[in-house]
């Protein structure tokens, strides 16, 4: 089985046409990948507003994937009431904070302030890490009680960090994808962290599953680390069902 | 999935040396395990040194790793000492070797420099091809008009849309398939410009090459399509036999 906690749906705005659910669904069945959390690129990258709405009907329609709300740390009161109406539609398994395009580093006071409100809803957060920010994003976890989070991308370029991250709390786990993965970087990672750390995520339809799929079946998983990386950590922090 | 390329796969983005930037070093014996354990027959390879620190010793080192092993060399020059550039462009032509290697990026010299365009203006003059590291929008706008032959090795899905304007305007243009990971961009850009454009390249060692090699398994293109990707094209840009 293979759980993917970080796809995207919608229209990007490079040139590439995957703004329709099917090719999330294509890719899937491409890669075998069971379920999918995705978030809308409309709410990451213009408006959380409209872009979450938009994605309650794909989620309706499709039931291999599964949401991720956008939150974005500069407006607590629309986090707070989305969070109020669309939890409740149980479509929405965990949360998304894009620390590039909100404008707020992993560090921020405002991030500690959204991962509390998503802690008092006991939600979990797949949250973007781009370099040494993922350090100020580990602090911050350890600081908010009942906080969990998910450093996407690994910190990027920042790969060698994660040991470091992970020191700093329990409550964070580790997400591979990057459109240039470096070679050995998953294993390099996974010997320094443990199995329990690790879940897969594509970044798709943003990236190709192939690249990060590729990237991890290269560092070699044990049968006991594959079962932890590919869907059960994610279905434990995120709630979701196992093999059938 | 695709059906495997008839003949063993070509890489034109083959690196060995240190990475100051990094650490990492990667000796020609082991890039040859790596290209074995992947299955990447050979290709065309470059010297970090020549790239990062003194052109003519780490070209001496490319050409010694590529007739080693069977590969091509490719020789790097350094951007920031455009006149040993130019030189270096000369003693390559003459040495018989085919392709040329910049670094901009990793020289920390911008695409504007006057430097560029001569050595590409040498390297055009000699036929040699010539394989760029570096954002291909501003390298490629820096080399439009010179009739270069040219393999993008950074071309990323990001600028596809710019990478095809440009692909149009200059038939010498070509992208590497390494940062081409995105669900259609092997697809769109080959519908846009043809698979004669597009050239395999994972950088391994460096790049975690089996994702491109992943990739290819599952790209929508036709037999002989993949088989000008995967090694054709790059024959052809070399003017080597099959």
């Amino acid at each position: 089985m293979i759980i993917d906690v970080h796809g995207h749906w919608g229209p990007w705005f490079f040139s590439t046409d995957v703004g329709d659910a099917a090719e999330n669904l294509r890719v899937m069945d491409a890669y075998g990948i069971d379920l999918q959390l995705v978030s809308a690129v409309e709410a990451v990258v213009y408006d959380p507003s409209s872009g979450n709405e938009a994605l309650v009907p794909v989620l309706r329609a499709q039931p291999r994937l599964r949401g991720l709300l956008v939150i974005d740390p500069r407006e607590p009161d629309l986090a707070a009431r989305q969070l109020a109406e669309l939890l409740p539609t149980g479509l929405f398994v965990g949360a998304k904070i894009h620390t590039h395009y909100a404008r707020t580093p992993g560090g921020a006071p405002a991030m500690a302030e959204a991962l509390a409100l998503l802690a008092a809803h006991d939600l979990p957060a797949l949250v973007h890490t781009w370099g040494e920010e993922i350090i100020g994003l580990a602090d911050v976890v350890a600081e908010v009680a009942g906080a969990r989070v998910v450093a996407a991308h690994l910190g990027g370029p920042a790969w060698p960090l994660v040991p470091f991250a992970a020191e700093r709390t329990d409550r964070l786990w580790f997400e591979p994808c990057w459109s240039t993965p470096a070679a050995g970087r998953v294993r390099w990672v996974l010997d320094r962290i443990g199995a329990h750390r690790l879940m897969f995520g594509s970044d798709a339809t943003l990236i190709d599953p192939s690249v990060t799929l590729a990237a991890v079946r290269a560092a070699a998983l044990t049968p006991d680390e594959e079962e932890l990386v590919m869907w059960r950590n994610a279905a434990e922090v995120f709630g979701l069902p196992g093999p059938e | 999935m695709t059906e495997a390329p008839a003949r063993p796969i070509l890489d034109c983005d083959l690196l060995v040396g240190r990475d100051i930037a990094t650490a990492r070093r990667v000796r020609p014996d082991e890039l040859a395990a790596t290209l074995a354990g992947v299955g990447i027959g050979g290709g065309l390879v470059g010297s970090l040194r020549a790239l990062l620190f003194d052109a003519p010793s780490g070209n001496d080192e490319a050409a010694a790793a590529a007739a080693d092993h069977g590969w091509w060399a490719a020789a790097g020059v350094d951007l920031r000492d455009p006149l040993t550039a130019v030189a270096e462009v000369e003693r390559a032509a003459a040495a018989g070797v085919r392709a040329i290697r910049l670094a901009p990026g990793r020289q920390e010299v911008p695409a504007t420099v006057p430097g560029l365009r001569a050595v590409v203006a040498a390297a055009v003059g000699h036929g040699l091809l010539v394989l760029t590291e570096g954002d291909a929008r501003l390298v490629g706008s820096a080399l439009r008009g010179l009739g270069a032959r040219v393999v993008f090795l950074d071309a990323h899905f990001y600028h596809l849309g710019d990478f095809v304007l440009l692909a149009r305007e200059e038939p010498g243009y070509h992208a590497s398939t390494r940062l081409l990971g995105n669900p259609d961009g092997w697809e769109r850009l080959t519908g846009e410009v043809g698979a004669e454009r597009l050239v395999f390249g994972s950088r391994p060692g460096w790049f975690e090459a089996s994702a491109v090699l992943a990739r290819m398994d599952t790209a929508r293109l036709t037999a002989s399509e993949l088989d000008l990707v995967a090694g054709e094209n790059l024959r052809q840009l070399l003017e080597v036999a099959s």
